[in-house]
């Protein structure tokens, strides 16, 4: 029992002790005085992270433009000849080829031609 | 608040001036904080325009002006800890390419010859350090927060954005892991 007392008593006084440390450590460490060059500075890296995002940006723009001149010369280099020289299936007008598939017989029957 | 909410409303705005006016009211307490938060004195302005640097990229996303305060002391707390973190890193990778006897005689050259009470401040400043080495970057942070900054629960229910039990429960754990290694440097300064 006394044991105990003497324990709790102990982590007590510990504690208060590791307090007045904190304490003793707060006053051993007063808040600087900032020195003259702390606002250019700040405002030199403001400036330098604004530069570096703008030129970022730049570049990402950059490499969209060229990625879309690229495409642009890739299809009328390559894609747009590839497909002018594939074979085409009709040169004739929409009215001749539904005329080919659809033989108009009935105006054949009128004129006689089918009997 | 050490500033007018009119004058945050304006930064927030883009007004560089008035920008310029919100850093340097609090540009002192913050390095302050810094200072406690990291112990290390030739970082602690580079920390200082990060925090300021973050406050200045992210303004416009602060809802209204009267969570400004604990804003920035988010911004201050995610700075020191990225700090720390980078620090940790470079340490282990410095200390590793030296031999303890080099580690010895760089301790015992940085030790010098100082007056009583500036000894006493430093072995403060090293036995906190050292205490404080024993959690990890987060719950040293939180831990100097509340025991040395001062800050109540509510407060840092604000700037961390948990809620005031959660905040307890981890306190605790924190404090109990340095008061055992208190107890295991003997629970004295000297």
């Amino acid at each position: 029992m006394d044991r105990m007392k003497r324990d709790e008593q102990f982590d007590g006084q510990l504690d208060s002790r590791l307090e007045s440390l904190f304490k003793e450590y707060r006053a051993s460490i007063p808040d600087p005085e900032p020195s003259a060059g702390f606002m250019p500075g700040l405002w030199r890296k403001i400036e330098t992270r604004r530069t570096s995002n703008l030129t970022l940006f730049r570049r990402w723009a950059e490499v969209c433009l060229g990625a879309a001149v690229a495409l642009a010369l890739l299809m009328g280099a390559v894609v747009i000849p590839h497909y002018e020289k594939l074979p085409v299936y009709s040169s004739a007008s929409y009215v001749d080829v539904l005329e080919a598939d659809h033989p108009n017989t009935y105006v054949d029957i009128l004129t006689g031609d089918i009997k | 608040m050490l500033v007018e909410f009119e004058l945050i409303e304006r930064a927030r705005s883009g007004d560089s001036g008035a920008f310029n006016q919100v850093v340097r009211a609090y540009r002192k307490r913050i390095l302050g904080t810094i200072a406690r938060l990291i112990s290390r004195p030739e970082d602690v302005e580079d920390v200082g325009q990060e925090v300021f640097l973050r406050l200045y990229d992210s303004l416009d996303q602060l809802r209204t002006p009267e969570v400004f305060e604990p804003w920035l002391y988010r911004l201050t707390v995610n700075a020191a800890y990225d700090y720390l973190r980078r620090q940790r890193r470079r340490q282990e990778s410095r200390m590793s390419d030296l031999s303890e006897q080099q580690v010895m005689l760089a301790d015992a050259a940085a030790g010098g010859k100082k007056s009583s009470e500036e000894t006493r401040r430093t072995k403060v400043r090293e036995l906190v350090e050292s205490l404080l080495s024993k959690v990890s970057e987060e719950d040293r942070i939180l831990l100097t927060m509340k025991e040395v900054e001062g800050l109540s629960l509510k407060e840092l229910e604000k700037i961390y954005g948990v809620n005031e039990n959660a905040l307890k429960v981890r306190l605790f754990r924190a404090r109990q892991r340095v008061v055992k290694a208190f107890e295991a440097e003997g629970g004295e300064l000297e």
